[in-house]
């Protein structure tokens, strides 16, 4: 069966229940147990659209984003005024059920607002990570940044320019001639589907909030288990400013951390330092809200150095930048307009014949609406336009998706 | 001939004067029948009240935050809303009740990310006043079907009126935290009353008759209970909500 009739046919039989069941029927508010001090809620999400031959709108976990059912269940247990444990599982398709997040929350001080968080954490960096939740996204589709695969792996990589520019739009399935042969996907500037394991802090003074993290991944490829022996170090601040600015939030972030596992640093040069072969990323963030529009904006600018094996060699480091706007206005209680612009571009490489961007670079327009059926129950609709410049696959896309989301 | 006519006028005076006596005998039977068929019987004498008592056995639980999996630390601390305010109101008003639509004016507040109060009794034409005390933005809405409506996002200090005019029970919740929400009930009549701290009521200027009453709380009604208001009198009546 395909991903795109096991995600239709989920998505229907998600329809038909929710209509059968009687919406009023379904939980709409988080289930309180033990007094209020566990707490359990959920996600549920369909998506059904157009297929994505030109690959999109896939993911981290090779689903597409236009066709996928996603469960979520969360929970935070309230051991004490100072400790708290939360957690979260999810399944696509009905798959396997993963750990998507299980960790401490430590509040040395109750007065104080600084916590120390231990596990897999939420991301630190940028602003969209922590808000993927379909309720939470105005759209179906997701900002490139965070969803689109890039050609890069961390297991495997090009043994020259060449090598590299041959790959361009191949990062849903692609491999390489130094690190693991076998085929597997590249990874996005920051994913948005998996969560760090590691150690986070976080303080809010007035106005100010900052985040510091060290992690075993990095924000394109976080991991349960680290791979490489290095730690990603990664920082956010964000200002909230209140009178007359009231709405606006400001944000900045930065990540270091080594990219590529030891087997492939190792394949390269050797026992040498697998820690020297980093994904650096920078992110800054703008949102305002007022009245019944909300308007978002970030950039995320990432840069990968790599072993240079061989001639031509590999520009150094690799950058990639991503620029996204995103509207959404309400026209009516319960009815929104929302509309994102991506951009994607990519540092030149120069190859034996060919200087370009190591990857395809890729344009994104996607406008839709959303329809409360009722507080938690959401359909949303959307039309979206992506564009490639360069690359082997199709390299233009109309698509439409439309997707049903629930939550308690 | 004249003794003769004037006594055929006489009978003919006599005649129409039973005529309009017994139509306006008709008409007041008529009258007393009519306002005795309808619900609760009105009788232009002094009114009276019904008070009591509503034991909540069940008690509903504030709806708690979600986990908040994805934030980077504990959320601030709110403030726990009031579930224990119950509503009585008759269910059918006396006849003449609903003569008064020009509603005044209410407030909820949403202070310490809890909308104050958490239940509002009001009756038709009322406007309510939603003032945000808080530092930061609310985004109060509802879906229900006797009133829709979307005050978009506002700041500390600023307010924003609704003005009601279909009665219904309406949920309010905000659109930024989903843990609050609260319940406005809308009456086309001014008979009804919130319950104090331990249960009581009082429904006040209740005209005399017999009506159904009923008890609400946090989405759960009684079944009607009649409760017969003696001229100038008080009725007692008390719930137990399951």
């Amino acid at each position: 069966m395909t991903v795109w009739s096991t995600a239709g046919r989920l998505a229907w039989l998600l329809v038909v229940g929710v209509s059968a069941a009687g919406a009023q029927t379904l939980p709409s508010e988080p289930i309180a147990l033990a007094g209020g001090r566990v707490t359990i809620s959920g996600d549920a999400s369909a998506s059904f659209g157009s297929d994505d031959p030109g690959f999109f709108n896939y993911t981290d976990y090779e689903h597409s984003a236009f066709r996928l059912l996603r469960i979520d269940l969360s929970a935070a247990v309230k051991v004490s005024p100072h400790f708290a444990l939360l957690g979260e599982v999810r399944t696509e398709n009905l798959g396997r059920i993963r750990p998507y997040a299980l960790y401490l929350r430590i509040r040395p001080w109750t007065a104080r607002e600084f916590d120390i968080q231990v596990g897999r954490v939420p991301p630190t960096f940028g602003a969209f990570a922590r808000r993927t939740y379909a309720s939470d996204n105005p759209l179906v589709g997701y900002p490139l940044a965070y969803q689109y695969l890039t050609t890069l792996r961390p297991d495997a990589f090009a043994a020259n320019a060449d090598e590299l520019l041959r790959k361009r739009s191949l990062g849903w399935l692609l491999r390489y001639s130094v690190g693991d042969s076998n085929a597997d996907r590249g990874v996005p500037l920051v994913s948005a589907f998996r969560w760090d394991t590691g150690v986070q802090v976080h303080g809010t003074k007035g106005i100010a909030g900052a985040t510091a993290s060290v992690t075993a991944g990095t924000v394109s490829n976080p991991l349960f288990a680290d791979d490489n022996g290095g730690r990603q170090i990664a920082g956010r601040l964000e200002l909230r400013p209140t009178g007359g600015l009231s709405g606006l939030v400001v944000g900045t972030s930065l990540a270091r951390g080594p990219f590529l596992t030891q087997t492939a640093a190792r394949a390269a040069v050797g026992d040498g330092d697998a820690g020297a072969f980093t994904q650096d990323a920078w992110g800054g963030d703008l949102e305002y809200s007022r009245d019944h529009y909300l308007l978002r904006l970030e950039t995320v600018v990432s840069a990968w150095h790599l072993p240079i094996v061989q001639a031509p060699p590999l520009a150094q480091p690799l950058r990639a930048v991503s620029t996204s706007v995103e509207g959404r206005y309400r026209l009516r209680p319960g009815l929104y307009a929302a509309a994102r612009y991506d951009h994607l571009g990519f540092s030149d490489v120069a190859g034996t014949s060919l200087a370009a961007p190591w990857d395809a670079p890729v344009s994104r327009v996607e406008a839709g609406a959303g329809y409360s059926i009722q507080r938690n129950l959401l359909l949303k609709v959307s039309y979206q336009h992506d564009s490639r410049d360069g690359g082997v696959l199709l390299r233009s896309a109309h698509m439409i998706a439309a997707q049903l989301v629930y939550w308690f | 001939m004249e003794d003769h006519s004037q006594r055929t006028q006489r009978k003919q005076r006599t005649q129409r004067g039973a005529a309009i006596a017994a139509r306006f005998v008709l008409a007041f039977v008529s009258f007393v029948t009519f306002v005795s068929s309808v619900p609760g019987r009105v009788a232009a004498a002094r009114p009276g009240a019904i008070r009591g008592r509503v034991e909540l056995r069940r008690t509903a639980t504030p709806v708690e935050r979600r986990p908040g999996v994805a934030d980077l630390g504990t959320p601030a601390g709110r403030d726990i809303p009031d579930v224990l305010r119950s509503v009585v109101y008759l269910e059918s008003a006396p006849r003449g009740a609903f003569e008064t639509s020009e509603g005044g004016h209410a407030v909820m507040d949403q202070r310490n990310e809890t909308f104050v109060p958490h239940v509002l009794a009001i009756t038709t034409g009322t406007t309510v006043d939603f003032p945000n005390s808080d530092k930061f933005y609310h985004n109060v809405f509802s879906l229900s079907k006797p009133r829709t409506f979307d005050l978009g996002r506002y700041a500390a200090g600023n307010t924003r009126p609704v003005r009601f005019d279909r009665p219904g029970i309406v949920r309010v919740f905000c659109d930024i935290h989903s843990h609050m929400s609260a319940f406005i009930l809308v009456f086309s009549h001014p008979f009804f009353a919130m319950t104090d701290g331990e249960g009581r009521y009082r429904i006040e200027n209740v005209p005399s008759g017999t009506y159904g009453v009923i008890a609400w709380n946090e989405g759960t009604s009684s079944e009607p209970k009649p409760a017969t208001v003696p001229d100038g009198g008080v009725a007692e009546l008390d719930f137990t909500l399951r």
